[in-house]
């Protein structure tokens, strides 16, 4: 599995979606209140293994965000 | 299944999304009763004045009390313990939050055993799995105030789910007994009543303290019977004769020893002693016994049995936790907690509300309402940038932004809360707009969800349009523009007393008011206008 299917994976676990598009905002989902991003920061540090700054867990508001964030760590 | 948790912290990443409804943090003035349960899950604060913490810790009990007195008490109601997951002590002696604690602990145990829908749960049966530095992970708790670390949210979910099932398990009355390799090793007819495994060196050590745990639960109300393939005058020959026998006749209040099918005899057990099949836990070393009741006695529990004797002491605490916790109390306990209670009645008169007004009046609470100035406006910005759930408007404004409208000659105002517990900093903020030389439109009123649930936005809001009037201003509008997260505003200018005059297809509402008379506000909240 690639990173990004990992991500979608995490997310529709986090927000309990049925299914998550790689459109996917802060602004546009519901589900994706601070509370579920927060719970999103913790699982992707675990499953990547990294450790996030709350400076940079503050920045990922959409998929293409986490995904950047995600490959300056790795 | 919907359930009201009570928390004063963030909770959800452990007890989850799914049919909860969570209250605000430390907030009490909400206990819906059209729910099918309540969870109270308070945790220990950060507090390193570990003086005003235990005085805060004191103060859950009378909480919890005002909290039992308006729910629904048909409903259960589920407790969890308290654990301190950041023990700051300066010098040895210096226990009096684990007093607290304790104290706080103690009274919800004797709760549970007086009320019949209260059950608590040991949250440190969770925690002291971990290593205090796991427990919290502090970038999280400093960001979302989440405590307990988002990190054992699966290992939590786990457990809690263990749990759920415990509570969800009648209490059982009656434990029914095989002997044979489950009183003591060995087989009666066989070894003879000298030649069991009882007492003296392992195995027979482990039978002996199995049977002494036994004959605890027989002394907190539990039923001991027997049913067992034996010749009857062995068992009669090993109760007079072996003296290693813990458990004899007189501890059974019943007895089939027999070679008669287990399943009559379970029936027949139930009748003679009046109770339902369902209230029955069958214990047996045999799986073949085992299947036959767990096939043609669903009702009755049968819990499998250790294959070793070792294995003999978890067994019976998972026994006591499965079926027989907190599910009867004597006379003897009841005489101990109307004892304890009434030591702690005198000591904790201070935690005790007899309602909702004595309580806001117990927290001291102090209100500094602020002009906006360079000091506190980075704040101010920020919370419109990131409050979502009481926000009447949701702008967004960044600190130029509020620089410009202070330009404009617009009135920002914002509000400092400090209770008895601690200060709280600056939790709310409004916008005011002159429109005119007598009408003002708000523009912007929000506050933090950390100091819902007191009345504070009512007093804050309300001294702000004294202090309007006061100006001269006599007319105010407003809006609610609603969003998916600011739904529990949505009437609050109509319990303000504004009147809604129009509105529109997306739901967003118009207010207009008078400013005629001064409004009264509380007198628990001790306010300052800077």
């Amino acid at each position: 599995m690639n990173m990004e299917e990992r991500v979608l994976e995490i997310m529709r676990e986090v927000f309990e979606m049925e299914a998550v598009t790689t459109d996917v905002s802060q602004k546009n989902c519901a589900r994706w209140d601070s509370l579920h991003h927060l719970s999103l920061a913790s699982e992707l540090e675990e499953a990547f293994d990294i450790d996030l700054e709350p400076e940079e867990i503050a920045e990922m508001t959409d998929f293409s965000r986490v995904i950047d964030m995600l490959k300056s760590k790795i | 299944m919907t359930t009201f948790v009570f928390r004063n912290h963030t909770v959800e990443p452990f007890l989850g999304d799914d049919a909860m409804t969570y209250s605000g943090y430390d907030d009490i003035s909400i206990v819906p009763r059209d729910v099918e349960r309540y969870i109270w899950f308070y945790q220990v604060p950060v507090n390193t004045d570990s003086t005003q913490l235990a005085e805060e810790l004191a103060s859950y009990r009378g909480k919890l009390d005002l909290v039992l007195a308006e729910a629904d008490d048909h409903k259960p109601f589920i407790v969890f313990s308290l654990v301190d997951l950041y023990p700051v002590k300066f010098t040895g002696e210096d226990v009096a939050v684990a007093d607290a604690i304790m104290e706080f602990n103690r009274y919800v145990a004797s709760l549970a055993a007086t009320r019949p829908n209260v059950k608590w749960v040991d949250f440190s049966e969770f925690t002291r799995q971990y290593e205090l530095d796991a427990l919290v992970n502090w970038k999280y708790y400093l960001m979302s105030q989440t405590l307990l670390s988002p990190k054992l949210a699966h290992d939590f979910k786990n457990w809690w789910q263990r749990i759920e099932t415990q509570l969800a398990l009648q209490r059982k009355k009656c434990l029914v007994l095989d002997m044979d390799n489950t009183l003591w090793g060995g087989v009666l007819g066989e070894d003879g009543v000298d030649g069991i495994r009882l007492g003296g060196d392992y195995p027979g050590k482990a039978f002996s303290y199995w049977q002494r745990a036994l004959l605890q639960l027989e002394k907190n109300g539990v039923i001991l019977t027997v049913c067992s393939k034996n010749n009857e005058a062995d068992v009669i020959e090993a109760w007079q004769h072996n003296p290693n026998m813990v458990l004899k006749r007189e501890h059974f209040s019943a007895v089939r020893i027999n070679w008669q099918d287990k399943v009559t005899n379970l029936r027949e057990l139930a009748a003679e002693l009046n109770i339902g099949l369902d209230s029955m836990v069958f214990i047996d070393d045999n799986p073949t016994e085992r299947e036959l009741v767990r096939q043609l006695l669903p009702q009755v529990a049968v819990p499998d049995f250790p294959e070793k004797p070792y294995q003999l002491m978890p067994f019976f605490k998972q026994l006591v936790e499965n079926y027989f916790r907190i599910y009867t109390v004597t006379s003897e306990d009841r005489a101990k907690t109307e004892q304890y209670q009434a030591n702690a009645l005198r000591k904790a008169d201070e935690a005790r509300f007899p309602d909702m007004e004595s309580y806001l009046y117990s927290l001291d609470m102090e209100l500094d309402i602020v002009p906006a100035d360079e000091h506190n406006l980075p704040r101010i910005a920020q919370m419109t940038q990131k409050t979502n759930q009481f926000n009447l408007t949701t702008h967004r404004y960044t600190e130029a932004d509020v620089q410009r409208f202070l330009d404009n000659g617009w009135r920002v105002y914002c509000l400092g809360v400090r209770d008895r517990f601690g200060d709280s900093g600056i939790t709310a903020t409004v916008f005011l707009e002159p429109v005119d030389d007598i009408t003002v439109n708000v523009d912007s009123l929000l506050l933090s969800c950390r100091i819902l649930g007191k009345g504070i936005e009512e007093a804050f809001f309300k001294t702000v349009l004294n202090l309007l009037r006061l100006d001269g201003y006599r007319k105010l509008v407003a809006q609610y523009l609603p969003t998916v997260k600011n739904g529990q505003t949505a009437d609050f200018y109509d319990r303000m007393g504004l009147t809604c005059v129009s509105t529109d297809s997306d739901g967003s509402k118009h207010y207009e008011m008078e400013l005629r008379e001064v409004f009264e506000i509380k007198n628990y909240y001790n306010i300052r206008v800077l």
